[in-house]
């Protein structure tokens, strides 16, 4: 996952093709060497064009098709289901939440698991050794806690917090004498069930994210750290000019890992809002995909739709490299 | 459960969990592969049991000791009435093996059965992930057969029925689907209640406005609502507006005329639902709560007087209903006293949706099972044990098996007469998932009656104007 991991992988494979004098060498197709192929690259290969490219190539016949899903009759219909697409309010609307989610997620949950990771690996004491905050432990296994929990357990869990009637929130913001929360419904009202349902996604993941960046800071020597701080640099200094260069491809794996995560993002819309929420405030790609698919029986049009799903993730993955590029991710320090 | 728009938000917390447990199909591309491999189909299957001779006592032909496939809807019926038809089949003289297989998905467990050429021997097809009959409509047998055999105790079955059971399940002329449970829609309320503090179930949305003050002054609401349950009010209101207008209401929204959501006496009942939103006399919170918590709030603490629902409600909340509730229901409101339709005129259909599929193995096991289902001995024993009146008459006796719901049911379908009526197309063209939203909103005070009428009609229209979707013709 890191820079350095990658370089050491390379080197045996690098030596090894290199050695003069085996290029000229007719190549020797011995049993072993086919079955070794066969074995070791036929079958993974195979594998991934049976489960993985096929069906993206299918899905894109069957979208340019007007098959139902439920009898193999299709007829071709040409690009008819992407205009049907595109002229549908209601999809041009799940993609804009979508593409929301997509943008508030990883930013807000990466700044905030790299804020917890700068507080549990360097944040600590600012005398003696570099370390983190005392009890940093406990604060990591809390943290990671609701890693552990499956999404749909946490949108059930969380739909019930925020129940207008029973739920605790509004039970201890009327407690403390907000009347104004008597009954509100924060999934059911068109300003807050978004930010909710944010809210609920990024608390299931910072925790993952938190784990992933004290690995990487933990692979920074201490020693720059302490010469940063000999030279005066606070800790929200040290994490901005040190830390964040530093761990910098690690951020954007994980901000393409939390995009994907986003603009998916169907088990927590579905156990939070399975009807898309008020307005369709919260309706998302891959829930309208799913209607479509499955109540709507025109999965024709559904195909449509998971292209378009599948153009966006891509979109936005390009979209990270080149933004991280033009940032001068490129020229980036590397410790290897 | 039911084939309406009240059944498409039957969803609970195990059909959600279900749903999620699709996500890496519905999520990702892959969802649309495999399918290529279906074109061949095994009519060779129907073929075969047609070999075998027919007799009054097998009028379809099963093959000695042949196996048929049910995949049963399991939601607030259950599936222990479909093992109980299930066992019978066993005991006949053709011995059939029926196996019953419980889901709370149909479309998405199915989907890929049927895409093979695969599809079992007969399938409830209800709930809120049910097919929607346009999609398979060509791929189903019609069932008139069934109806027209005897039943196991060896009457005509179209004679023990009541009357306009068909007219549900069919589509174009074709009767595909039997609608297998007789539901009653109606405003539930608690009779020990309204006679503690001398209440009577309004006729009119005037009346209701009165008696939602008289609730106020107890501290108690009127309605009440969940999130994926909003429509449980449009379809009192179509019930309503139907009343008020007679027929004609009625036919234009079945052929999506435009601006049928304008027509008068909808526009009357929208104005004088949201007169009682604007009074306070709806819940707040309702977009909010699931719907089984809301329908607690009505059964269990009283917090409001009224819940328009299915006759399946008392099944439904059978473990969340106070001692004593006493759950009645009295037919959906007229706007004034002399409607169209008399105001014991009545909304119901049948519901619980049996189909067979033409490409099935055993297409005669598949229709035996239904006039087993049919049968005095299966039926009694839905009635008994489901307290809900199948589509077969004289099943419930005079005290309802101890239900005042089941009682209050069989006296408003007595009372009504030949006043039934019902409607197809908010499940037919699957329209309820985008009409939640705008019912949602309404009820929560966030739209005005313009707004709802527009968002409907906008709906509506989606589908009138789109040439790949097939029309039903109503008249």
């Amino acid at each position: 996952m890191t820079a350095q991991g990658f370089t050491h992988r390379r080197t045996p494979g690098l030596a090894r093709t290199a050695t003069p004098g085996r290029r000229r060498r007719r190549r020797n197709w011995s049993v072993d060497r086919v079955t070794f192929f066969l074995a070791f690259l036929g079958l993974p290969l195979s594998v991934y064009l049976i489960f993985v490219v096929s069906p993206f190539i299918q899905a894109f016949y069957y979208s340019l098709t007007d098959w139902t899903g439920f009898n193999p009759q299709m007829d071709y219909v040409g690009l008819s289901n992407y205009t049907r697409a595109f002229t549908d309010n209601i999809f041009l609307k799940s993609i804009r939440n979508s593409v929301e989610l997509a943008i508030v997620v990883p930013f807000v949950t990466i700044a905030l698991a790299l804020t917890l990771a700068t507080l549990i690996t360097v944040g600590g004491s600012s005398h003696g050794q570099i370390r983190g905050l005392s009890a940093a432990g406990f604060y990591r296994v809390i943290s990671f806690f609701p890693y552990t929990i499956p999404a749909i357990i946490i949108g059930i869990m969380w739909s019930q917090v925020f129940d207008p009637s029973n739920g605790l929130v509004n039970g201890i913001l009327t407690a403390v004498g907000f009347k104004q929360f008597d009954s509100f419904p924060w999934l059911g009202n068109i300003d807050t069930a978004m930010p909710v349902s944010m809210f609920v996604i990024i608390w299931g993941l910072v925790g993952f994210y938190m784990v992933l960046f004290i690995a990487a800071i933990k692979g920074i020597p201490s020693e720059i750290y302490e010469s940063a701080r000999i030279d005066g640099a606070g800790r929200f200094r040290t994490a901005l000019t040190i830390t964040l260069p530093l761990i910098r491809e690690n951020v954007q794996t994980a901000y393409i890992y939390l995009g994907i995560a986003a603009l998916d993002a169907f088990v927590y819309m579905q156990a939070l809002n399975s009807n898309g929420g008020p307005n369709n405030s919260t309706l998302v790609m891959s829930q309208y995909l799913y209607r479509t698919a499955f109540t709507k029986g025109q999965w024709g049009l559904a195909c449509a739709m998971g292209v378009v799903l599948a153009a966006v993730t891509m979109s936005f993955a390009g979209l990270v490299f080149l933004v991280n590029r033009l940032t001068g991710g490129k020229d980036s320090v590397t410790l290897a | 459960m039911q084939n309406s728009s009240f059944g498409q938000a039957r969803i609970g917390r195990r059909s959600l969990l279900a749903s999620a447990a699709v996500i890496p199909l519905a999520g990702t591309l892959a969802s649309c592969a495999g399918s290529g491999a279906g074109n061949t189909t095994s009519t060779s299957g129907s073929s075969a049991t047609s070999a075998v001779s027919t007799s009054p006592d097998n009028p379809f032909g099963v093959a000695k000791g042949s196996s048929v496939d049910a995949v049963i809807f399991n939601g607030g019926y259950g599936v222990d009435y479909a093992q109980y038809a299930a066992k019978l089949m066993g005991q006949q003289p053709y011995a059939a093996n029926c196996t019953v297989t419980p889901t709370t998905t149909i479309a998405t467990t199915l989907q890929p059965r049927f895409n093979a050429g695969n599809p079992p021997d007969v399938i409830d097809d209800s709930g809120a992930n049910l097919i929607g009959i346009q999609t398979i409509l060509s791929e189903i047998e019609d069932l008139t057969d069934v109806f027209a055999a005897n039943n196991l105790e060896g009457t005509p079955i179209k004679d023990t029925l009541y009357g306009g059971v068909t007219a549900p399940g069919t589509y174009n002329g074709k009767f595909a689907v039997i609608n297998y449970v007789m539901t009653v829609y109606a405003l539930w309320y608690s009779q020990s209640m309204f006679d503690a503090n001398g209440w009577k179930p309004p006729t009119t949305w005037d009346e209701a406005y009165a008696l939602g003050q008289e609730a106020k002054a107890k501290n108690k609401y009127l309605f009440l609502w969940g999130k994926e349950a909003a429509t449980y009010y449009q379809t009192t209101a179509i019930g309503s507006a139907i009343k008020e207008g007679g027929n004609d209401v009625r036919l234009a929204l079945e052929n999506l005329k435009p601006k049928c959501w304008s027509l008068d006496p909808i526009q009357q009942v929208f104005t004088a639902m949201k007169k009682i939103i604007d009074a306070g006399m709806v819940k707040p919170g309702g977009s909010g709560t699931q719907f089984t918590q809301a329908q607690a709030q009505w059964s269990s603490q009283e917090q409001a007087l009224l819940y328009p629902s299915g006759s399946w409600i008392e099944n439904e909340m059978k473990s969340q209903t106070k001692a004593g509730f006493k759950m009645t229901g009295t037919p959906e409101l007229t706007v004034t006293k002399n409607s169209q339709m008399p105001a014991t005129a009545l909304h119901a259909t049948a519901g619980e949706g049996y189909i067979v599929p033409t490409q099935a193995k055993n297409v005669a096991g598949g229709k035996e099972f239904m006039r087993v289902m049919l049968s005095k001995d299966a039926a009694t024993n839905f009635a008994k044990t489901k307290l809900a009146p199948t589509i077969v008459k004289g099943t419930v006796p005079a005290d309802g098996f101890g239900s005042t719901a089941l009682v209050s049911q069989i006296k408003m379908l007595d009372n009504a007469a030949t006043d039934v009526f019902s409607w197809q197309f908010v499940d037919y063209y699957g329209m309820n998932a985008d009409q939640l939203v705008l019912w949602n909103t309404f009820l929560g005070g966030g739209s005005s009656v313009k707004q709802l009428t527009a968002g409907l009609q906008q709906i509506t229209d989606k589908i009138a104007n789109d040439p790949t979707i097939k029309k039903i013709t109503v008249s």
